[in-house]
């Protein structure tokens, strides 16, 4: 399987610690577009303790959880991208793009960039099917793609697989953070 | 340029239509508990109008998009004053009525 990003550069992404870091893998990743991901359950998660105490089942609010993850990385990807295009044209004056004003656009140096902090906020679930639990063993693929983006809301198709099976698939709208709020 | 009388019938019309269109867009697409005919066509939709949100603007921005094929970019927020507004843009963005 190949690997886009490990866990170690999901942890440089996203501002998400245990135990709420629920992406372990990236494996397909077109920035600002779309993304697949991979999330293993362990039975030491720790939400098994209490969901529930006689029968492990992942919550499926936190599937939801990581297919946002997942649209985090995508966005976050997305402007690091973006930054680093500004940089190769660099006759423009005013790079484009709200966020980009904020870095050295003629010296970007990504290491620089607190790229965690633009992470945005899970806004809405529009629609949701959970099709099948995910217990101890299973390994969710999941799978994000942006629809449609306005101002700083986008809509973003969600899925997650269980090997050949839909264990959840539905329709986010996420935030990017407000440009008055970032780092 | 000097339209007959049934051009310019079948233009309000067409108009009228597209209004109609719009309305059933914005009731299906946002859930509205509403008929057609109680929604005006310059009645406010955000704000103390109907009371729409940014979240409901990304939906219509989804809706007019797959309805119309017009696409409606960040700084247009102000097609979402009412029926008629948006109704003037994508009229603007078709170069017409579209004929439905």
């Amino acid at each position: 399987m190949r690997t886009v990003l490990s866990a170690d550069e999901i942890r440089q992404l996203l501002p998400h610690r245990w135990p709420f870091l629920l992406l372990d893998r990236v494996i397909e990743l077109d920035p600002g577009k779309a993304a697949t991901g991979i999330k293993n359950v362990s039975v030491n998660e720790p939400y098994f303790q209490g969901h529930f105490p006689h029968e492990y089942i992942m919550p499926g609010v936190l599937i939801v959880e990581a297919l946002a993850q997942l649209t985090a990385i995508v966005y976050c990807q997305g402007v690091l991208s973006e930054i680093a295009a500004t940089s190769t044209s660099s006759q423009l004056e005013t790079p484009v793009g709200p966020l980009v004003g904020k870095f050295d656009a003629k010296e970007p140096d990504v290491s620089d960039i607190q790229i965690s902090s633009l992470v945005g906020y899970l806004v809405a679930i529009k629609a949701m099917k959970f099709k099948r639990p995910a217990v101890p063993g299973d390994q969710l693929v999941l799978k994000s793609r942006i629809l449609s983006t306005f101002g700083i809301l986008s809509q973003v198709s969600v899925t997650a697989h269980i090997r050949s099976e839909i264990a959840a698939e539905g329709v986010l709208i996420v935030s990017q953070r407000p440009a008055n709020e970032g780092a | 340029m000097t339209l007959s009388y049934e051009e310019t019938e079948r233009l309000a019309i067409q108009r009228m239509e597209l209004n109609r269109r719009i309305k059933a867009v914005l009731i299906e697409r946002l859930g509205l508990d509403m008929s057609l005919d109680h929604l005006t066509d310059d009645q406010s939709l955000f704000g103390r109008g109907l009371g729409l949100d940014s979240i409901d603007a990304l939906e219509l921005v989804v809706g007019v998009e797959d309805m119309f094929n017009v696409s409606i970019y960040d700084g247009d927020m102000e097609v979402f004053g009412s029926v008629n507004k948006l109704a003037d843009y994508i009229i603007d963005q078709l170069g017409g009525v579209p004929v439905l």
